[in-house]
């Protein structure tokens, strides 16, 4: 099976051979692919250990490796067929959604305004804390679906931030 | 001092949550003690209740419904027959009202009295009763000045200082001030801000701390009018003051013995003026000429009490109970000569990649690092959930060596150990900030982190075959999801049913 991996916005070609082997970008390498728990996988690639942890969220995997961690997203054909008839595959998605349940505090941007990537755009109380949401890419200010003193829930969309051309 | 009665205690009541109520079940434990854990409705499942002898609902999961009703925590200890509660940190330990009810209800409160709670738990009462055995604080003014008096007062505090709003807070109405020629203009200022701000244009001046290192002292004192102190703690790796690392000894240039026992004497007396009984802390600002200055008290066991039991071998919580039992505490003298060295790193559900924004959710996996010189403090576990309700620290992963640098290659290693799946954590800013020269150096200050860290400083690009690694992973994870899924809702071409077939694939894939 072939797939296009992205990882932290770079393009990696995958073909998963049937005898262990897998190629990346033309390299193949003997990969041992072991199930830990739900998630949590050990890696041997040709003699290199590593152990990774994969969650996915919203379609992207968030992932592990020594400590550290990574975006990735894996397309098969179809997929990509599909993503770049959308155009392009490296685009960031300009939502910015609640991380947590809590109480909405401030709203700093209406609709129509001009962003740049980091701005504060929400603040967010929640465990103690007020929690500056920011704004994930440059861009206008689509639509804002909450208001000051309104109470969310973990992943309702808070602000969604399209590009200046869309 | 009036005559100690020798108190039985035989079970014990931790009126508190996650892992300082693990830790203080543990201390009980070793004692031999009956336990009595309470919990809200949020933490039925949660360790402290697990590892508890008996355990208490007492309601729901907002704080102010559970761990900070008394009258429901003070009903559990009777239904329970506890003959002492220990508070742990935050919630009612240092609630004055609290150490009196327990008082009043003949139920031993494993604390200081709820007199020294109330002197030390206000600034200006505090400042007071220190103040007259010569402890010293931060030089100031007091508020209502006139703009000359407060320029003369300025001189002679000594430049820089800070000019700040009595009704400030936030950092609004605050204003430093570094010579002389730009004191009226900032004064002015200050004022305008706080009369548009606080409609109080009213103000005080303060000496600036320049390059301020936040060290506290640990102290013990029993019934018998002992005190001691078990040496300092570290605690300047802050962030929006709060704390993220904290080492025993301290890394300063200036701590040396003498300055050791200096403080440590001037914290004696601190708690003197209280007559202070239980574990107690000192805190203090040094700044960059070494000169100290008394902040506050915490009258309670500290978050970040286990580095200095790693470098004095002495178990706080059972010294709290033992204190609290009427015997004479087991430290006779100060320590001025602490054995080896001791870190710690508090493991908050808290995003570095994102502006430190707290995460929530379900812990899916976690492995815990152990090995040589590595002690973790922790309520987390795979399944657990960590909710909005309550602080976002889950864990302290502490490391100990012989010297500094050995305890920081432990705790590098114990960092690349620890996995927590299913929430954001703040381990890569461990990661990175261990990396950091100036903290190997130990040349850090309480600004360090807000001012001159930066996850990307430390953070090397990571190289192409980590990224094809990552690339692989992904792939085979999502390729075995796929055709897991693919296999469920294909057409049966098998004469077994799919259902049967699913059955078979698991007990394969297992």
């Amino acid at each position: 099976m072939k797939y296009t991996t992205i990882v932290n916005n770079e393009q990696f070609e995958v073909e998963i051979l049937n005898d262990g082997k897998v190629t990346v970008n033309g390299k193949t390498y003997e990969v041992d692919f072991l199930t830990l728990e739900e998630s949590l996988y050990s890696v041997i690639q040709d003699t290199r250990s590593y152990e990774v942890a994969i969650e996915e969220e919203r379609g992207t995997y968030e992932i592990q490796l020594e400590g550290r961690l990574y975006e990735a997203t894996v397309l098969d054909q179809r997929a990509l067929l599909m993503a770049q008839r959308k155009g392009g595959l490296i685009t960031s998605s300009g939502e910015v959604a609640s991380p947590m349940p809590g109480l909405i505090v401030d709203v700093l941007v209406k609709v129509g305004d001009e962003v740049a990537q980091g701005d504060t755009v929400v603040i967010l109380e929640s465990m103690k804390m007020q929690n500056e949401l920011k704004a994930p890419r440059d861009g206008v200010v689509q639509t804002v679906s909450v208001t000051t003193g309104q109470t969310v829930d973990k992943g309702n969309l808070l602000v969604n931030i399209i590009g200046d051309d869309e | 001092m009036t005559e100690v009665i020798a108190k039985n205690i035989q079970k014990v009541l931790i009126a508190n949550r996650g892992e300082i109520a693990v830790r203080v079940l543990r201390g009980c434990r070793d004692l031999g003690l009956g336990t009595v854990s309470v919990y809200s409705d949020a933490d039925r499942q949660s360790l402290h209740v697990r590892y508890a002898d008996e355990a208490v609902n007492i309601g729901a999961p907002a704080p102010r419904d559970s761990y900070l009703r008394m009258d429901k925590i003070i009903e559990a200890a009777k239904k329970t027959g506890v003959d002492a509660i220990h508070p742990g940190y935050g919630f009612l330990a240092e609630n004055a009202d609290f150490a009196g009810m327990c008082e009043d209800e003949g139920i031993i409160f494993i604390g200081p009295s709820a007199h020294a709670i109330s002197v030390m738990g206000d600034k200006e009462s505090a400042r007071r009763a220190v103040k007259e055995y010569g402890v010293p604080l931060i030089p100031g003014t007091d508020a209502g000045m006139r703009d000359d008096d407060l320029i003369a007062a300025a001189r002679e505090i000594g430049f820089p200082v800070m000019v700040k709003a009595v009704a400030g807070g936030g950092g609004k109405g605050m204003r430093p001030v570094y010579d002389e020629a730009a004191f009226p203009e900032a004064l002015r200022l200050a004022r305008s801000e706080a009369e548009s701000a606080f409609g109080n244009g009213d103000v005080y001046i303060e000496k600036l701390i320049v390059g301020g290192r936040h060290i506290e002292f640990q102290i013990l004192g029993d019934h018998y009018g002992n005190i001691v102190h078990l040496g300092e703690r570290e605690c300047s790796i802050q962030r929006r003051n709060q704390k993220l690392v904290e080492e025993a000894p301290s890394p300063s240039p200036h701590m040396t013995q003498e300055l050791r026992q200096e403080m440590g004497e001037m914290a004696i007396a601190a708690a003197r003026a209280v007559n202070y009984v239980n574990a107690g802390t000192i805190e203090c600002m040094v700044d960059h000429n070494g000169d100290y200055y008394f902040l506050e008290m915490n009258t309670r066991l500290q978050v970040e009490h286990p580095v200095t039991e790693m470098v004095t071998g002495i178990d706080l919580v059972k010294e709290q109970i033992r204190i609290a039992r009427g015997r004479h505490m087991t430290p006779t003298e100060s320590i001025l000569e602490p054995q080896g060295w001791a870190i710690e790193c508090r493991i908050n559900a808290e995003d570095p990649y994102n502006n430190f924004i707290p995460s929530t959710g379900k812990i899916i996996s976690t492995i815990t690092p152990k090995g040589p010189g590595v002690r973790v403090d922790s309520g987390v576990f795979s399944g657990a959930e960590i909710t909005p309700y309550y602080d976002s620290m889950i864990a302290k992963l502490i490391s100990y060596g012989e010297n500094r640098q050995q305890a920081i290659v432990r705790m590098r290693r114990a960092l690349s150990e620890f996995v927590i799946m299913g929430v954001r954590h703040n381990i890569p800013f461990h990661i990175n900030l261990f990396n950091s020269v100036s903290f190997h150096a130990g040349r850090y200050d309480t600004r360090f982190v807000e001012e001159r860290f930066s996850m990307r400083t430390y953070e090397a690009e990571p190289t192409e075959e980590e990224l094809e690694t990552i690339a692989i992973a992904a792939t085979l994870h999502a390729h075995h999801a796929r055709q897991k899924a693919a296999q469920v809702i294909a057409p049966p071409e098998r004469d077994t049913s799919n259902w049967k077939w699913v059955g078979r694939y698991e007990r394969i894939h297992r």
